[in-house]
């Protein structure tokens, strides 16, 4: 069905807002960190600075550990997807593809991990972790992360194996492989967007944490997270909003990066069930 | 190349039994179709052939060699699945060669023999394209490269035809018929259309409820069918069946009596005739129908009529069907709906089953 003018002009001007109302935190966030005090201060308030402060930037990077900080998010996230999507691309197969007695019921249970809080986990990981001598160390984030990250990720796997027509396996074994060989072989590189997605999602649950981080790592700067190192920059008395805007927007950035290089993915991720 | 031989396989699901006492010798470079309405279990004795999936009970030997246990890649079989399960992040060539690679052969070799194969089926110059980028046909063409390719013991093929369009159908069953003539690998073929089954078939094998009904060529099947759901099953538009009784060796029929064919019994019958065993005008029996419908297929006339007061439909496919009883009339003129037709039949032509164990008696 043709649209009519007016609807065109509704369906744009209703996107419009829709973006505007999404982007608008992101824009104000480089204006704040581009903005010196006083214009961040001043009512009403502009919505460029006069002159540009790009020094901010080149600030935070020299007088704040920000690069250890991201680096430090990287290992942690780098660890915990790669941890959550071992064992979620497996678990997930298992429950798409075996019938498991009671396995139905143990898909759901792997759930309710997700149905608790992160903080309500926070106690009791942080007793196992101090048990085993992991506190303060990275190693403590990548486990907790993957705690929260493996019952959905498998979920979301699931969903995706489910869509891949099983006589692709098999003919990839009358081919010659071992059930695993067709799934290395067969499965995952055509499950390719689906798992894109998964670790996109994975990566963004483990660098955007902070409850974990402020808990599990020590008060060394040299092991804090970027989410965590950025907390302290914010003073008792005088806080330098341009500077945690410039320090936010260094966080930001890997995230918008890996969203441009996944997109072509994610987007084949969501319509791949819709062709068979 | 190698004959199979499946003894006493059966399979349960739990306490459901799909499979019951299969048992089928499969002669060397034999074209065998297993054929029946869905839920019969040809798919899953197909399967079970393939190793995809382990039977209950029994035994299956491709050549000497007994095959029961190993894994599918070890039975050094190929399968054209229904859907094709073409891989789609691989090239046309890279899924012909595929079972090739897996095999270890060195790779100028399976160039070689991708691109004979490719030039067979006519998909040489889509070997650089995905499977995405081909048509159905090409499709279909390209699973069956991929099993040809390698030069299996025997070929399985799961409903191959059944995602291509009627005239594409009828066009590449010719071609699957041509390829086995021309390499003559015994092929077990699965399909619930009895016109694939009957035209592309050394034998035909078919299934109801897990059990076989009847293991035959098709002019034997179509000539003499074992029992009631056979004849029902094999032949287009189906057979009419009639309830009617034989006393002293005589058949009551449209009101007329005449010699039983040699075999049956005195007591309640099915009689059989086949659409295409009417004809028009006067004959050894004769009978007068009006017709209900009539259509026209150009060459020749379906004629549906009710059987009328002096015969009783037999079974459930005339219900189906909803328009009673059917004739087939080659190059007829205009035939009246609602008018008087003269209608007859040879009484050595109708097939008589058994009204209670539906065996056939003739």
């Amino acid at each position: 069905m043709e649209r009519t003018r007016f609807q065109s002009f509704a369906l744009y001007a209703g996107l419009t807002v829709v973006c505007g109302i999404l982007l608008f935190p992101i824009y104000w966030l480089f204006v704040t960190a581009l903005s010196t005090l006083a214009e961040i201060r001043q009512l009403p308030p502009s919505f460029w600075p006069a002159e540009p402060q790009w020094s901010t930037f080149t600030k935070v990077a020299s007088e704040r550990p920000i690069l250890l900080w991201l680096w430090n998010s990287a290992l942690a996230a780098i660890g915990s997807v790669g941890l959550s999507m071992i064992v979620s691309v497996l678990a997930g197969y298992s429950l798409s593809r075996f019938s498991l007695r009671g396995g139905r019921s143990l898909g759901l249970f792997i759930l309710t991990a997700k149905m608790l809080p992160a903080t309500l986990l926070v106690i009791p990981l942080f007793g196992i972790f101090r048990s085993i001598g992991l506190i303060g160390s990275l190693w403590s984030l990548v486990l907790a992360h993957a705690t929260l990250i493996i019952p959905f990720t498998t979920w979301m796997l699931k969903g995706y194996f489910d869509t891949i027509p099983r006589e692709l396996e098999q003919a990839a074994m009358v081919d010659g492989c071992s059930p695993l060989g067709a799934m290395f072989r067969v499965v995952l590189p055509v499950a390719t967007p689906g798992l894109a997605a998964t670790a996109l999602y994975a990566f963004v649950l483990s660098w955007a944490d902070y409850a974990y981080a402020r808990t599990f790592l020590t008060n060394a700067q040299g092991s804090w997270t970027a989410n965590l190192g950025i907390t302290t920059m914010k003073g008792e008395y005088v806080t330098d909003w341009n500077e945690i805007s410039a320090a936010a927007a260094f966080i930001a950035l890997p995230i918008l990066l890996i969203y441009l290089f996944l997109e072509r993915y994610l987007v084949g991720g969501l319509t791949a069930g819709a062709e068979k | 190349m190698a004959g199979i031989s499946i003894q006493n396989v059966y399979k349960n699901y739990g306490a459901l039994n799909v499979l019951k006492e299969f048992s089928l010798e499969i002669a060397d470079g034999e074209f065998v179709v297993l054929v029946g309405p869905s839920g019969c279990g040809k798919s899953t004795m197909l399967k079970i052939l393939a190793g995809l999936e382990p039977a209950s009970g029994g035994k299956i030997l491709i050549g000497d060699r007994d095959v029961t246990d190993l894994a599918p890649g070890d039975r050094d079989i190929a399968m054209v699945f229904q859907n094709y399960a073409l891989y789609p992040h691989l090239t046309v060539g890279q899924n012909i060669g595929f079972g090739l690679k897996m095999r270890g052969t060195p790779k100028a070799e399976i160039d070689k023999r991708v691109r004979e194969v490719a030039k067979i089926l006519a998909v040489d110059h889509l070997l650089d394209r995905r499977p995405k980028a081909l048509s159905g046909g090409q499709r279909q063409r390209v699973a069956l490269g991929r099993a040809i390719v390698r030069e299996p013991r025997a070929f399985l093929m799961d409903e191959p035809l059944s995602n291509l369009d009627a005239k594409l159908r009828v066009h590449t069953r010719a071609e699957i018929s041509a390829l086995h003539k021309r390499i003559g690998v015994t092929t077990v073929y699965v399909t619930h259309d009895q016109i694939e089954a009957m035209t592309m078939a050394d034998r035909v094998v078919i299934m109801r409820d897990g059990i076989i009904q009847q293991i035959a060529d098709p002019d034997t099947l179509f000539a003499r069918p074992a029992n009631l759901f056979v004849a029902g099953f094999i032949g287009s538009p189906g057979m009419n069946f009639l309830r009617a009784s034989v006393e002293g060796g005589r058949l009551t029929l449209f009101g007329q009596t005449f010699d039983a064919p040699a075999g049956s019994r005195d007591g309640e019958v099915i009689v059989g005739i086949r659409p295409e065993h009417l004809a028009l005008g006067q004959g050894n029996v004769t009978f007068t129908v009006k017709p209900t419908l009539v259509e026209s297929l150009g060459s020749e006339k379906y004629v549906y009529f009710e059987p009328g007061e002096h015969a009783h439909s037999a079974t459930s496919r005339d219900e189906e069907r909803g328009k009673g009883l059917i004739a087939r009339i080659a190059h007829a003129g205009p035939i009246r709906e609602g008018g008087e037709l003269l209608l007859s039949f040879d009484a050595s032509e109708i097939h008589l089953f058994d009204a209670k164990t539906e065996k056939a008696m003739n």
